[in-house]
């Protein structure tokens, strides 16, 4: 009612007015009977001129060719951009290469050097009984598989291999994937769809979050690790919100975080998941033969039961020495993965001998579960050794065998940090020969975690490694970071 | 080409002027000289300032026409660009007759008449006036 009073006014104005013009007494000076205002001249010759425009015929500009001179100015003016983009100057390109096995000693540019850059935790690179198994699978099957998994690229070594992964977690079955970071970034787009709520970890890696971004779903990131956020961002979306029961909704973590070390608290996410009623995706590349008693993973690191986690996954090419990745859970989910999952359908499958590689890691895991009390032992000794580092500090969880070493005092900005840090990564190769590496991140990567020095602990390196670390570091931190304390 | 176009045209003016005059409860006067302005303001930009497609991959070969100038395929006097060259004096009639031809409105509805049937005479194509807009 409101509205419509002014509109009623308003075309009450007009009617009066336009009866009012018609009535209204002539005054103006009269040529021929109409009267002349100078509004009417304007108006008179804006209408001429339309309704001259009016009717021309339409017809298209002539097309005048270029002449040689402008031919000829336009290609001294052209400044081709080049194809790539040249490289800025604090870019390094010049990584160290390794010229021997990537075991706990390992040769770069012809010095032998300690590496902690390895993710080698189970000390299996250079296992007789792995080279044995690898050689036998090669002898009978050759290099490559030649076809994806679905095209006559099976081969009984991978159907083998599955299941020995599936028995060793206490899962119904696994799938095998070719290459070690394609397995979480099929397996996400191949469950979470356009319009699907996932609600990540911060600190996610790269490739978890390709797969985050190639599923197309709607993301939302909590703060890294910390399960106040997490339990505030599931109640945010689902309170209230009828709409959010229909859709499927999926919680992403990994359990040991590559990008800081931290270790995911299972038993909390579980809890945080059957109240809200989420499914939960676990990547556990760095977990996997590790955390546990027996070396089986994040669940029974928390004693969960592995029935409760709906989807694990992880890369071989941690702790079990070989490469390609799997993926476990209930019959439904590997079953699901057979025909959806982008990497298993599209890709070549996993090279036979890496498979049988993969065995023979699992079947040395089982029967050898003391290695990881040694490789605890390890890491317990590397943190006690650095905990005085000057500048630097430890941020990583005291179980992870990634020890991630970050600056006390950050200088402000990520470049220089990464400075700092690779100029310490150097020194320390060059001057005592450790290797070790900076956690650098590609330009993809949107994780906002601080950049440090990750440190891989494996059960190979002996006290004296571990000491000589610690004593390089010591004194080229020191040095180094002598303006940043 | 698409039906209806012009006819949605008017009526998107039509129920401007009767927006304007229920949110400001003015004078349908000075309500029709705010749509002529606004009118005159969105079309200038839309058609003779902004130039270009959206679409990537014709390889930047409109990048110095405005949308004017691309409408038809540079192709004078059509019927779209004669209704189009038509609106604005139309408006600028009811306009200037609905406020009585008093001085504020009338000068700046002259303006917005005169800038915009220059700006789409064809004589005006491809042209730059002092270089203004010329980039890329």
């Amino acid at each position: 009612m409101d509205m419509a009073l002014p509109i009623v006014n308003a075309t009450a104005t007009v009617l009066a007015r336009v009866s009012a013009a018609f009535n209204a007494p002539l005054a103006r000076a009269v040529v021929f009977g109409v009267h002349i205002d100078g509004h009417l001249v304007v108006e008179g010759l804006l209408i001429a001129v339309i309704v001259f425009q009016l009717t021309r015929k339409s017809y298209k500009p002539p097309k005048k060719p270029l002449t040689e001179k402008e031919i000829d100015e336009l290609c001294d003016d052209w400044k081709p951009e080049p194809l790539c983009p040249p490289i800025k100057e604090g870019a390094r390109i010049d990584t160290p290469m390794l010229e021997s096995a990537a075991g706990p000693h390992t040769i770069v540019d012809g010095k032998e050097v300690v590496n902690f850059a390895s993710a080698n935790y189970l000390g299996l690179i250079g296992n007789e009984k792995i080279i044995d198994s690898c050689v036998g699978s090669l002898e009978k099957y050759g290099v490559g598989s030649c076809g994806p998994r679905g095209f006559y690229g099976t081969i009984d070594v991978h159907l083998d291999c599955e299941a020995k992964i599936a028995k060793f977690l206490g899962t119904p079955d696994s799938i095998l994937y070719s290459y070690g970071i394609s397995t979480i970034f099929s397996v996400i787009p191949a469950f979470c769809k356009k319009g699907d709520i996932i609600v990540a970890d911060e600190g996610v890696h790269w490739a978890v979050q390709n797969g985050l971004h190639l599923s197309r779903s709607t993301v939302v990131y909590f703060k890294h690790n910390d399960m106040a956020s997490l339990a505030s961002t599931l109640e945010k979306l689902t309170r209230g919100n009828k709409r959010a029961e229909k859709i499927r909704r999926y919680i992403v973590v990994e359990s040991i975080y590559q990008n800081s070390g931290q270790i995911a608290p299972l038993d909390e996410i579980v809890r945080l998941k059957e109240k809200y009623r989420f499914r939960v995706i676990l990547e556990e590349s760095h977990s996997f033969g590790v955390l546990g008693k027996s070396g089986r993973g994040l669940a029974e690191h928390y004693g969960v039961p592995i029935e409760k986690i709906d989807i694990i996954t992880a890369g071989m090419g941690n702790a079990l020495a070989t490469d390609g990745g799997f993926c476990t859970g209930s019959v439904r989910v590997v079953d699901h993965q057979r025909l959806s999952s982008s990497g298993y359908v599209f890709s070549a499958s996993l090279p036979p001998y890496l498979a049988s590689a993969a065995v023979s890691a699992v079947n040395y895991l089982e029967e050898n579960p003391s290695v990881l009390s040694n490789l605890r032992s390890n890491i317990a000794l590397l943190h006690k050794e650095l905990s005085d580092t000057p500048g630097l500090e430890i941020s990583s969880h005291v179980l992870s065998p990634i020890v991630f070493l970050k600056l006390k005092k950050s200088t402000g900005s990520p470049t220089t940090d990464l400075d700092l840090l690779e100029t310490i990564a150097e020194r320390v190769l060059k001057e005592d020969s450790v290797f070790i590496v900076t956690s650098k991140k590609s330009n993809l990567d949107r994780c906002k975690l601080p950049i440090g020095i990750r440190l891989f602990v494996s059960v190979g390196h002996t006290e004296s490694d571990i000491s000589a670390l610690s004593k390089s570091l010591k004194g080229v931190s020191a040095s180094v970071l002598s303006d940043y304390f | 080409m698409y039906p209806g176009v012009w006819t949605t045209y008017i009526l998107i003016l039509f129920f401007s002027w009767i927006l304007v005059l229920s949110v400001f409860g003015c004078a349908p006067g000075t309500a029709w000289t705010l749509v002529n302005l606004g009118h005159f303001a969105i079309t200038y930009h839309f058609f003779h300032w902004k130039k270009g497609t959206p679409f990537a991959d014709d390889q930047g070969m409109y990048n110095t026409l405005t949308w004017w100038e691309q409408m038809d395929n540079g192709k004078q006097l059509t019927r779209n660009r004669k209704f189009l060259t038509a609106v604005p004096v139309v408006l600028y009639l009811i306009a200037s007759h609905t406020t009585d031809y008093q001085h504020p409105m009338l000068f700046l509805n002259t303006i917005a008449v005169t800038v915009l049937v220059v700006a789409k005479l064809p004589n005006m194509h491809k042209v730059r006036i002092f270089g203004i807009n010329a980039g890329s």
